[in-house]
């Protein structure tokens, strides 16, 4: 009786400011999801932790969706939430700081073009990178975040996250050149 | 820009739009194929980077939402409902205690003279007997009667004196009528010896166990009416 009530009185009233913010969640979810959940399997390295930090992130995006002024800082904000969310994960339990599982990488190369192999070997590779590394470098490459972006998100000063893009590029490019010369030596 | 500067640059961000960076890609084949080849890793990269999103993920992310609000409002209802309930308590149990204040007995017999215009107007002619079994019927008066007829009773009925039962009279005097109530005595009562509004003169008393509140235009009138009382009524 109680509910039937409230549903007439209440709902007429919020209905169009729940109905735009809805849209609004909706509207982020479509088109940020993929980068979230990509940017958090890259960070934890286990595509069902990334889901779970991913749900984590939007349910508390949705919670202080107000808060969003500006749709186009929406990823930065996002990212934000997300980093603070995986931060969470670690002082809740203590995971062995295994980065990236090969085990998730592995279903990757079904077949075996010259192709899938080599970004097979590259996931592993960045999946090896140091964190400190790895995350300007996601950053840049998923985000499309400019250096003092990034340097704001991470809370670090420009010149450092820099220096870990340039030292992310030198290491893979080095890797990706030994194994060139390895594979033309051995083929 | 030195070589040092602008490979670590490249390095840094191979898509660097910089003037002065662009600039000196220009300035060599060299630096142009260091900067493509540079630009060819990040489209590795980013191709690397993009591991396969589970199918049903936005949808996943929605669902979640949804009923998480679901359950929120569910919960609002519910504090909505207790919030309801305790205010109708609340408003229950001071109406209640409201009742139990003070009872201003002057005020109330005017304001009940007033709204019963009526009773100053028909003649019923009553006689004490009846007046008596009146009296009788009532709660908490004791065996309070009439011994005889106190003048000519035009108008007799039972009326509400904040929730207690009470007798309403209209008995003739020298000059007019005068309304009489009798009251059970009751702790929470008040009553005035004397009262008047624009139109009316009050005068209470005790008699038996009984307030005795008259209400009429003319105060010879009162005293009358309280003597005629005070010799038929124990």
């Amino acid at each position: 009786m109680f509910a039937n009530w409230r549903k007439k009185s209440v709902e007429p009233a919020v209905s169009s400011d729940m109905l735009s913010k809805q849209r609004r969640y909706n509207s982020l979810v479509k088109a940020l999801h993929a980068d979230i959940f990509r940017y958090a399997f890259w960070l934890c390295g286990d595509k069902q932790v990334a889901e779970d930090i991913t749900q984590e992130t939007f349910l508390r995006a949705w919670r202080s969706l107000d808060s969003l002024q500006d749709d186009k800082a929406a990823k930065a904000w996002l990212i934000t939430i997300l980093r603070r969310e995986n931060a969470r994960r670690f002082e809740r339990k203590q995971f062995d700081y295994a980065d990236v599982e090969q085990e998730s990488l592995e279903d990757h190369i079904a077949s075996s073009t010259e192709e899938q192999t080599e970004q097979y070997w590259l996931r592993r590779q960045i999946a090896k990178l140091d964190i400190e590394y790895r995350e300007p470098l996601l950053l840049q490459l998923i985000g499309g975040f400019s250096g003092d972006e990034i340097a704001q998100l991470l809370e670090l000063n420009r010149n450092t996250v820099m220096t870990r893009l340039f030292r992310a590029r030198n290491q893979l490019k080095e890797l990706l050149e030994k194994t060139e010369v390895r594979g033309q030596s051995n083929g | 820009m030195d070589e040092l500067k602008f490979r670590r640059q490249a390095y840094e961000d191979p898509h660097n739009q910089d003037p002065e960076f662009v600039a000196q890609m220009q300035e060599s084949a060299e630096n142009q194929a260091f900067v493509a080849e540079l630009k060819r890793l990040d489209t590795k990269l980013i191709n690397a980077l993009k591991v396969d999103v589970p199918e049903d993920l936005a949808d996943k992310l929605i669902l979640r939402q949804q009923l998480q609000q679901h359950h929120k409002q569910r919960r609002q209802t519910g504090f909505l409902v207790a919030m309801a309930a305790s205010i109708a308590f609340i408003v229950g149990i001071s109406f209640s205690l409201l009742r139990l204040g003070p009872v201003d007995l002057a005020e109330h017999a005017l304001a009940h003279v007033y709204h019963e215009g009526v009773a100053l107007q028909v003649d019923q002619n009553v006689d004490f007997t009846q007046v008596n079994a009146q009296l009788a019927s009532m709660n908490n008066l004791g065996n309070a009667k009439f011994t005889e007829q106190p003048g000519k009773v035009y108008y007799t009925s039972y009326c509400d004196f904040q929730g207690v039962k009470s007798l309403h009279l209209v008995l003739q005097a020298e000059k007019g009528k005068v309304t009489l109530f009798i009251v059970p005595i009751e702790k929470r009562m008040v009553l005035d010896n004397t009262f008047a509004d624009g139109k009316y003169q009050g005068m209470g008393f005790e008699a038996g166990d009984a307030y005795i509140l008259l209400v009429g235009e003319d105060k010879t009138d009162l005293s009358f009416v309280k003597d005629e009382i005070k010799n038929t009524f124990i």
